[in-house]
């Protein structure tokens, strides 16, 4: 029983986790902390996973329990991000705005998304992976309007780190 | 926001770019749970190393080693103070080479020996412990009984109920009887402490076990 347990867990897990690879991309900056973050999010996950009562469907709740982990191991974190960081982000942008190429645009979204707070990169997370707001909300247990007033929030603050 | 569909464009083309583990990978990490237990273990050893060297230390003042002096335990209780720091230090450190191994192992079977090594130097630990304590103990009554200023009036005591062989019998059974107490409650400590990490480390081997057949 167990056995089939685990056997079914992992099988699952290795088919969607893309999803859990996406969201260690996000939260962590090296290699290192993205296989540890992986590797604490596949035990949450097993750990909750008898209880997963399939009234969702798995990648849901799969991405609900992975952003929980990372939101929980950022903030145990949270005092060793640099601050300094920032700053040249926002020298790095200024460089940049002479020209625009695509690429150095995408690159500049990037680092300015992992300057965002932990829950706003979450929202940010499942807007990138094409979920409505009925989704993001009810992954991340807010109401829809929330996540739309949050989205726009976001939407302002990338705005001003892209264009201080 | 325009800039906002740009990076979802380039967040699906760099899906093809994303590590992939394989089935076995992902199995070993979520039986990797030792790995916590034992780091728990390790640290929970340097807490009690500190926590009884800092009682040590409070309790332990001139007058205590004086007394020590007086009834010839001196030279007896220094000995088995540096034999149990020394031994102590070899455990704790036995305890960081165990967290540090099953850190790194990655097959289920070298794991498995390794939740049976850090298994046995508990038990070791704890014996020690006990053992310690026990001897020390044993050690501080014979010296008061023999040479104390309590030890001379008992044994006038003994004198005078006549019945001397009896009445040493009694104070040594009585002597073994309380350092029992102290034992029980010292290992009753411990099941309670490491007993919780071990039995979550056997359910840990249980199941490394099934995978192996």
């Amino acid at each position: 029983m167990n056995k089939e347990l685990e056997n079914s867990f992992v099988t699952e897990l290795e088919n969607n986790q893309n999803i859990v690879h996406k969201v260690c991309r996000l939260y962590t900056n090296d290699q290192e902390s993205h296989n540890d973050l992986f590797q604490e999010i596949a035990i949450q996950l097993w750990k909750a996973y008898p209880k997963f009562r399939r009234e969702a469907k798995f990648t849901t709740w799969m991405y609900r329990v992975a952003l929980n982990t990372a939101i929980t191991q950022y903030r145990k974190t949270k005092r060793k991000v640099p601050t300094q960081d920032y700053q040249s982000v926002i020298y790095k942008i200024k460089a940049d705005e002479y020209d625009g190429q695509e690429e150095q645009r995408i690159q500049l979204l990037y680092k300015a998304v992992k300057q965002l707070g932990d829950i706003d990169k979450a929202l940010i997370f499942l807007y990138l992976e094409d979920k409505d707001y009925g989704e993001i909300a009810s992954t991340l247990g807010i109401s829809e309007v929330n996540a739309r007033v949050k989205m726009n929030r976001i939407k302002n603050k990338l705005r001003t780190i892209i264009n201080p | 926001m325009e800039e906002l569909e740009l990076l979802k464009r380039d967040w699906k083309k760099k899906e093809g770019e994303l590590p992939r583990l394989s089935y076995t990978e992902i199995y070993q990490m979520i039986l990797k749970k030792s790995t916590s237990i034992v780091k728990w273990i390790f640290y929970i050893s340097i807490i009690e190393f500190v926590f009884w060297t800092t009682l040590n230390i409070i309790t332990s003042d001139s007058g205590s080693w004086e007394q020590m002096r007086s009834i010839h335990t001196y030279y007896f209780m220094i000995g088995l103070t540096v034999l149990s720091y020394v031994v102590l230090v070899y455990f704790i450190y036995k305890f960081y080479t165990n967290y540090k191994r099953i850190s790194f192992t990655d097959s289920s079977k070298r794991l498995m020996k390794t939740i049976l090594d850090t298994k046995r130097t508990v038990t070791q630990y704890v014996w020690f412990n006990l053992s310690i304590f026990m001897v020390s103990l044993l050690g501080m009554m014979y010296g008061t009984l023999r040479y104390g200023t309590d030890g001379e009036r008992i044994q006038q005591a003994a004198l005078q109920t006549g019945h001397e062989t009896l009445f040493w019998i009694i104070v040594c059974f009585l002597c073994l009887i309380s350092t029992a107490v102290f034992l029980g409650l010292l290992w009753l400590f411990y099941r309670l402490l490491y007993g919780i990490l071990l039995k979550k480390l056997r359910q840990n081997y249980n199941e490394l076990g099934k995978m192996e057949v």
